[in-house]
Order: structure tokens, then sequence, then C-alpha cells
């Protein structure tokens, strides 16, 4: 509770300006954008987005439906071409030397999509051979990691949904990459799948391998990420360490006879900019040091205080909407939940 | 899945090399042909073809209302096998080998695109240019394997029901078997360059699109279009110029000697079409952003 998410080495752009490049404290980065923007004729779908992803992150990109991952990561991989500015793969810059960059680079984008009529090991051997040359064994050993070795020999067009994806990601490994792209890997997967998936970026983290993981599944970030970046409309919202990228909250649940009288009480002479309702309880922006200050100036203006506890932390679910500030029909959050929000972000009193 | 068999190391493993040999590219591409049906089809038409052609001509040989139309060896069947492959090549030149050209090359890009396959390519270190160039190579070696399927059933259907015999050319001259194929041969070769003019603009129009239809389409609507102008004599101007003019000039191999002139221009107005239309294809695909 008294970390203050200024202390975090986390970035965001709400204050209009954009934000410092990360540090990867001394690794090495490995996948870098800079000021990336694609425009699709009025649309800018990528607006000088900056991020940095460090050598041996599980790397979360996160963001609502339309927030750009898809495009940024089709730009990052040379699928599209970006408006302006550039991306920085493996040491190769992006769009210039995209062959050297993707010789280093495994994923896909979207649906993995295979050859139909050709079964699953002819696949990965067709598409292996696109990088360097593929021994048999490297094919079985993949196929095997994806669980997928009794069916190498089945035509790819009678595979599930889930099939494919781990075929998608069992191409992703064939070649060692230093760095894996996956979109949303785990789509389509029954729970048993998503959890082996799970466990198997993990496990490439572990190994040192750079996994960058689109995902909207944001409890599946926070499973498996080390860092993260939160998109929205093209833009970054906010990146830094998973640990740290839920705002510590400074709130405390305060339980009253009088919420009302409690409530004036606590903007009039508390000073408390926001006093929310939720569920009998008032929801006050005070921190530790603060709450004693707070229960003598309730209790002197003659409000009974029942009990006054801290309130929940964000989930980083919650945290997302907030930041991305959408409902599901894709409306606003209010300003003043944004604006709030922005305090925490910042470490802001009130 | 099996999350306990170890993940590949990322570091210390022999790096990928370069392996972008063209042959690689060139085989890859073959066997992506080869695992399409519609592959088989096309080359099932084109052995079957001179097949059913030999057939007609056998089966009304005694008919003395048959025959009539086309140059001296379509006539020329029912007494010489040789011919049946010309024939098929005449016959065929006009629609349905533009067709099947337009519909390989067509499908190159677009049809990736449309498989969803583009992308998860395209993430493999191969060069752009070097993909739009083995997809045109692969798609006339394709077209040259569907030549050569019509040549070979021509020869073998001429054969058992005509038999083949020295070749009479245009000019009244007589020339051999061996020398009546080399001219078969070149008169196939001949007309594969001028497919060549089809498959590049069909390349052209599935670097435009992600719907291969769409592309066959509109190739074979330009290629309509120009055969249907140049019929006129209004356009007279546009003929040396356009491809379609040229694609019946093989027949000037069967003259003695050789009448080369049209048949040289023929081949640098498909040149001119195919490289320019490669090249357009080449520079839309270098830039393209890949979708979908």
């Amino acid at each position: 509770m008294t970390q203050t998410v200024a202390e975090a080495p986390i970035s965001t752009e709400r204050e209009g300006a954009r934000p410092e490049q990360q540090s990867c404290g001394g690794r090495v980065p490995i996948l870098t954008t800079h000021a990336l923007t694609k425009q699709f004729g009025a649309l800018r779908a990528v607006d000088e987005l900056d991020i940095e992803v460090c050598k041996g992150d599980i790397f979360g990109f996160l963001g609502p439906n339309g927030a750009g991952k898809t495009t940024v990561i089709r730009m990052v991989l040379g699928l599209i071409h970006p408006t302006s500015g550039h991306a920085e793969v493996c040491g190769h810059r992006v769009p210039g030397e995209m062959q050297g960059a993707l010789r280093h680079v495994g994923g896909f984008v979207d649906d993995p999509t295979f050859y139909p009529l050709m079964n699953a090991r002819r696949n990965l051997r067709l598409l292996g051979s696109m990088t360097g040359p593929v021994s048999e064994e490297r094919i079985d050993e993949v196929l095997d990691i994806v669980d997928l070795r009794d069916r190498a020999e089945d035509r790819v067009g009678g595979f599930s949904h889930g099939m494919k994806q781990r075929l998608g990601i069992a191409q992703a490994l064939l070649h060692r990459p230093e760095l894996i792209v996956l979109d949303e890997p785990t789509s389509g997967l029954d729970p048993r799948g998503m959890k082996d998936v799970r466990e198997l970026i993990r496990e490439l983290g572990a190994s040192g391998t750079t996994v960058f993981l689109s995902s909207h599944l944001l409890h599946e970030v926070e499973q498996v990420c080390t860092r993260a970046v939160i998109i929205d409309r093209g833009k970054v919202v906010v990146q830094g360490p998973v640990s740290e990228l839920r705002p510590q909250s400074d709130a405390v649940k305060v339980l009253t006879a009088d919420q009302g009288k409690a409530a004036d009480t606590l903007r009039a002479q508390f000073g408390a900019g926001s006093v929310l309702e939720d569920e009998g309880f008032l929801i006050v922006q005070a921190g530790e040091d603060a709450v004693p200050e707070m229960v003598r100036r309730l209790v002197a203006d003659g409000v009974d205080v029942r009990a006054v506890v801290p309130a929940p932390e964000q989930g980083l679910e919650d945290f997302f909407l907030e930041l991305t500030g959408t409902d599901d029909a894709g409306r606003a959050a209010p300003a003043k939940r944004r604006a709030g929000l922005a305090r925490v972000l910042h470490g802001g009193r009130r | 899945m099996s999350p306990a068999a170890a993940p590949p190391a990322a570091h210390g493993s022999t790096g990928p090399r370069m392996h972008g040999h063209a042959w690689g590219s060139l085989r890859r591409e073959w066997i992506k042909l080869l695992f399409q049906r519609r592959s088989y089809l096309i080359w099932g038409g084109a052995f079957l073809i001179p097949f059913l052609i030999a057939l007609a001509f056998y089966l009304t040989r005694h008919n003395p209302e048959s025959g009539g139309g086309g140059p001296a060896f379509v006539e020329g069947i029912t007494s010489n096998g040789m011919f049946v492959t010309l024939a098929a090549l005449f016959l065929l030149i006009g629609f349905l080998l533009p067709l099947a050209a337009a519909m390989v090359a067509g499908y190159m890009i677009a049809g990736e695109a449309e498989l969803g396959t583009l992308r998860i390519v395209l993430l493999r270190p191969t060069g752009r240019g070097s993909f739009v160039l083995a997809k045109w190579t692969i798609a006339m070696a394709y077209l040259g394997f569907g030549f050569l399927l019509m040549l070979a059933s021509g020869l073998l259907f001429g054969g058992i029901f005509f038999g083949l015999h020295p070749i009479v050319t245009f000019s009244g001259t007589t020339v051999g078997v061996w020398h009546g194929l080399g001219l078969i041969v070149f008169s196939i070769l001949f007309g594969l360059a001028g497919m060549a003019c089809i498959v590049s603009m069909a390349l052209f129009f599935s670097t435009l699109t992600d719907s291969s239809l769409t592309a066959l389409i509109a190739t074979i609507v330009i290629y309509i279009v120009i055969t249907v102008l140049i019929q006129f004599s209004y356009f007279d101007w546009l003929r040396p110029w356009v491809f379609p003019y040229y694609l019946q000039d093989f027949t000037n191999f069967f003259r003695d000697p050789i009448y080369w002139r049209p048949i040289l221009k023929g081949l640098g107005v498909f040149a001119a079409w195919s490289g320019v239309l490669t090249f357009a294809a080449y520079l839309v695909f270098r830039r393209k952003d890949v979708l979908s």
C-alpha cells in the first residue's frame, strides 16, 4: 500500500507526452519500436508507438479489440509497412532488414494456417526449409512439444482449430528462434490445452527465449508474462513489469452509521476529491498515514466510524478496463474515472 | 501437449543458415502445386484433349461432310498422327490454354492469401522478389509440363489412330518424322512463350487482390477485350503491339524455309509483355501490406 506507482518503472501516456523508452536494466533489447505509425486512409491504427521488449522477457501485449495489436505485430514481422517510424528486431532494422530479422524470429499472426492437403510433418518440412535445413528429428521434437507427434502423418485439413494452433507453435519453434511472436496462441483451445500452452511459454522463457505474447486474456498475461504493455487506439497506455503494472491502490473502505454525512465531511474537511459508494462502503483515497486523521475528522463531526479497511487491489482486468476506458459497447469510460486513474498511475496525492 | 519436453535452447544452437537457394524455392512451390487438386485436373485435360481430337477425327474419317476449317494440319490429321498435337495447340491456344494459365498464375499469390498461408510463408526469410519470381517460374513450369503432356498424348494417340509419318509443310516440301517432331516442339515452346504473358498478367492481378477468382477474371477479361479489339480494322494499329495477335504464329514453323520474322517479332512482344507485367507484379508485391 505504501509503494506508489511513481516508484515503479512503468510508463504511461497519460500526460500527453510519449513515454520514455523502458530500460532493459542491462539486458539487451530484442524488439523495439520507434514512433511506429500506421495509417489506413483516415484511420490511424497505430500512433507513434514505442515499446521495448528485452531479451528473456515473456512480454504481454494487451489491448481491446481494434487497439492495433495485430497491426503492430504485422509491422514488426514485415507483413505490412509502417507509414512512419520503424522497429528493431534482433538487431535488424525493420522493414529495411526484414530478412535478417526473420532469421531470428518465429511465430504466427492471427490463426496459423497451413496447406490443408499436406500432412503436419510435410507442412513443417516445407515451412522449415524456408529458413534453413530442418532435420526430421527436429520436426519430431517440435511435434512432441506440442503433442502432435501421433498426428504427424494426418492431413492438416482435418485438424481442429486447437490442433492448428499447436502446429502453429511447432512451426514457430522449428529453428530455435531468439524471439517468438505469438498472436493469441490459446485462442480456441480447451482449458487443458490453454494450460499446456501457458506452461510451454513459461518454459520457453525459462530457457532464455524471448516471447512476445499478444493476448486478450488478461489473467493469461498476469500468469505468464514478466513484462507487458497495454495499448489502446494505437498508443501505449502503460508498459512495465507485470508485477508492478497493477496500480498500488491507497484507497480505504469506510463504514459509518451515516454514509451521506460522512461523505460530506470527507469532502469538506478531509479534502477527499473522490468519495465513491460501493456496496455500502465509502471508498476514499487515503494512504495509511492519513487514516487516523480521517477518522478523527469524522468523529469530530459526529460521524460514528464502524470500520476502516483497505480497499482490495485492482486486478489487471479492472485496470485494463479502466485504462482502455471502454465498456462492452466501446463507449468511453467517464472522464473522472480516467482522471482518477491517471492520478493513481502517477502516484499523485489528492 | 508435453510441457515437460524441454523447449529448444535459444542460443548456442547452430544458427539458421541462409538456405534460400533458388532451387529450394522452386522445389517448395512445385510441391505446393502437387498438393492442389486443380493441378491434376488441368494436366488431365491437357492429356485428354489430344486423345479426344484424335478419336473424333478417327470416328468421322469416312464422313465426307466432316473436316473443313483451320490450317491444313487440322485436316491432315486423318493422314498423319503427327498433326494431332498441332491441332490441339491450334484449337486450345485461343482460349483454354490462356484460361488454364490464368487459373494457375492467378492462384499463385492471391490463392495463398485466400488460404491464409501467405502470412505464414512471409514470416520466413524469403525475399518478396524471389518469392514472386519463384511463383512465375513454377507457373511456367506447370504449364510446360501441361504442354509436354499434350505433346505426348498427341503423338501417342495420333500414332495409334493414324500413324506417324513425314510432314508435308505449307510450302509443299516434306520433312522427316524427327525433323517434324522438332518443329512441333518449337511450336509448343512458342505457345508456351505466349502463355508467359498470361501468366505474368495473372500474377500481377494476383498481387493486387486476395481473391484468385478476381485475378483470373481480370486476366481473362483483358485478354478477351484485346482479342476482340484486334478483330476490328479500326484497331489495326494496335495489332503489332499486343500478344494475342501472335499466338498462332507457331504455324510459321511449318513453312520451308521457316518464316522467322513473325515468330521473332512475336517472341519479342511476348518478352516485353511478360517482363513488364512480372516487374509490375514485383513492384506491387514488394510494398503490399499483407492483411489476409
